[in-house]
């Protein structure tokens, strides 16, 4: 009897050994580049210039960063060292006032900004002056339920996060629906369909990359409509954990200047680089209040010139990391 | 549903929770007399700005609401209402479960406060 039960122990064992060997060799890659360095940091909690209530989304130029600083209803813009230049709030213009500014994109001199609250997206020339708006509330074609996060193509086509409708919507620069994603208002967990999505981005090859909020993982689409990719955990299943490659909420999702996809990994307060492919790169950010420290990050956005810019949630402030090694 | 309990996302803090819940609302009662109607709505999973600012948005659809505060860390909702406006606890109910979450306790400063 006990030779049986040392036989069943030694298989159960092997079982789980190999399963584990498995797993770590599918779904725990290594690092395949040096990580990022912390390089500075900026703001405190309150609602002065340069202080935050919820720094909730960010954008780049080449010398100015943009910060929607969401429980103060504006977006903050300093110098690449956190200098205040000046703020957008829109008020006393009801079309332009921001309600709970979220993730942000910008292109051809104009800032695109998920209204999560007006249930449009607000577009402004960078100096804050109020261009139009795109959307209404709803869940019809071209309206949104709490939009999350925008990107704009290179045609200048909107593809927006439409956070409690469960879908993404591709609209014309005008705002006319084109397609979805997603089944209206229903979560899924199959490829197309969606757990929550947060953000998008705009891959160097076209592709559309969505942050699946919920299902812990991006998912990847072309030009075209069609789904290309995805991961995050075992078979991109909505398995969460803190190894490489996994991810615990995508909140955000960004693209480097040589098509690198970073992601912001929310309770893991880390960034995760990957190639344009989903191939883990590096990652870098620990739980915190320290330099490179994070308490949630919530966005994250990349200057041309390689250096990543995140917002810190739960310690209200920005910070920004350098490569260290020449990998952008 | 999904948002609420996609994991131990909000940390499982609970009785902390509750005990800074009960301090928070000893402290408010002592001025709750002289001021607007406030309740302390307690939601689970809370941890994420989505989150939390889906649930402000649908409380603040309700008649009467003036303002929302919410303590992410803590899963803490404060309600103050308009002058004489009241809340029930279904309506709270139901605003909740739009945004995704579920109730887990609805009080009154005032009750707190009446001898």
């Amino acid at each position: 009897m006990l030779r049986w039960l040392k036989r069943i122990a030694l298989v159960l064992g092997l079982l789980l050994g190999s399963i584990t060997f498995i797993v770590w060799f599918l779904w725990i890659p290594s690092a395949q580049e040096p990580t990022y360095i912390f390089y500075e940091a900026w703001g405190e909690a309150g609602s002065n210039p340069g202080q935050f209530r919820d720094p909730t989304g960010i954008a780049v130029t080449a010398d100015e960063v943009f910060v929607s600083d969401a429980r103060n209803s504006r977006i903050q813009v300093f110098d690449h060292h956190g200098r205040f230049k000046h703020q957008i709030t829109g008020r006393g213009l009801p079309a332009a006032e921001l309600g709970r500014p979220m993730n942000l994109d910008i292109h051809r001199g104009e800032l695109y900004v998920a209204d999560y609250w007006n249930d449009r997206i607000q577009v402004y020339a960078l100096d804050g002056t109020h261009r139009r708006n795109i959307g209404t509330n709803g869940s019809k074609p071209g309206q949104f339920n709490s939009p999350g996060g925008v990107a704009i193509d290179a045609q200048g086509e909107l593809y927006v996060a439409d956070f409690y409708n469960q879908r993404v919507q591709h609209l014309s620069a005008e705002g006319q629906f084109i397609e979805q994603w997603g089944i209206t208002g229903a979560v899924g967990f199959g490829s197309g369909e969606f757990n929550y999505p947060t953000d998008v981005a705009i891959g160097l090859d076209g592709h559309i990359i969505v942050g699946d909020g919920y299902n812990d993982r991006i998912q990847v689409f072309d030009s075209a409509g069609s789904f290309v990719n995805k991961w995050g955990g075992p078979l991109a299943m909505n398995i969460f954990g803190p190894f490489p490659g996994w991810f615990a909420t995508v909140t955000s999702v960004a693209v480097g200047p040589q098509g690198n996809i970073f992601v912001a990994d929310f309770y893991n307060n880390r960034v995760q680089k990957f190639s344009a492919q989903g191939r883990f790169l590096t990652s870098f950010g620990s739980s915190g209040t320290g330099p490179g420290q994070f308490s949630y990050i919530m966005a994250v956005a990349v200057a041309p010139d390689g250096t990543v810019f995140a917002t810190d949630l739960g310690n209200n402030r920005v910070l920004s990391f350098r490569p260290a090694a020449e990998h952008n | 549903m999904e948002l609420a309990d996609d994991y131990l996302r909000g940390m499982t803090m609970t009785a902390f929770r509750l005990l800074l819940l009960s301090l928070l609302l000893a402290a408010t009662s002592v001025s709750a007399q002289d001021r607007e109607p406030t309740y302390a709505i307690g939601v689970d999973g809370l941890a994420c700005p989505f989150c939390a600012y889906g649930i402000e948005k649908q409380l603040h659809k309700l008649d009467g609401v003036d303002s929302v505060e919410t303590d992410i860390r803590l899963g803490l909702i404060i309600v103050q209402m308009r002058h004489g406006r009241t809340l029930e606890r279904t309506q709270v109910e139901e605003a909740i479960e739009k945004a995704g979450f579920s109730l887990r306790s609805f009080e009154t400063a005032e009750k707190k406060a009446a001898p």
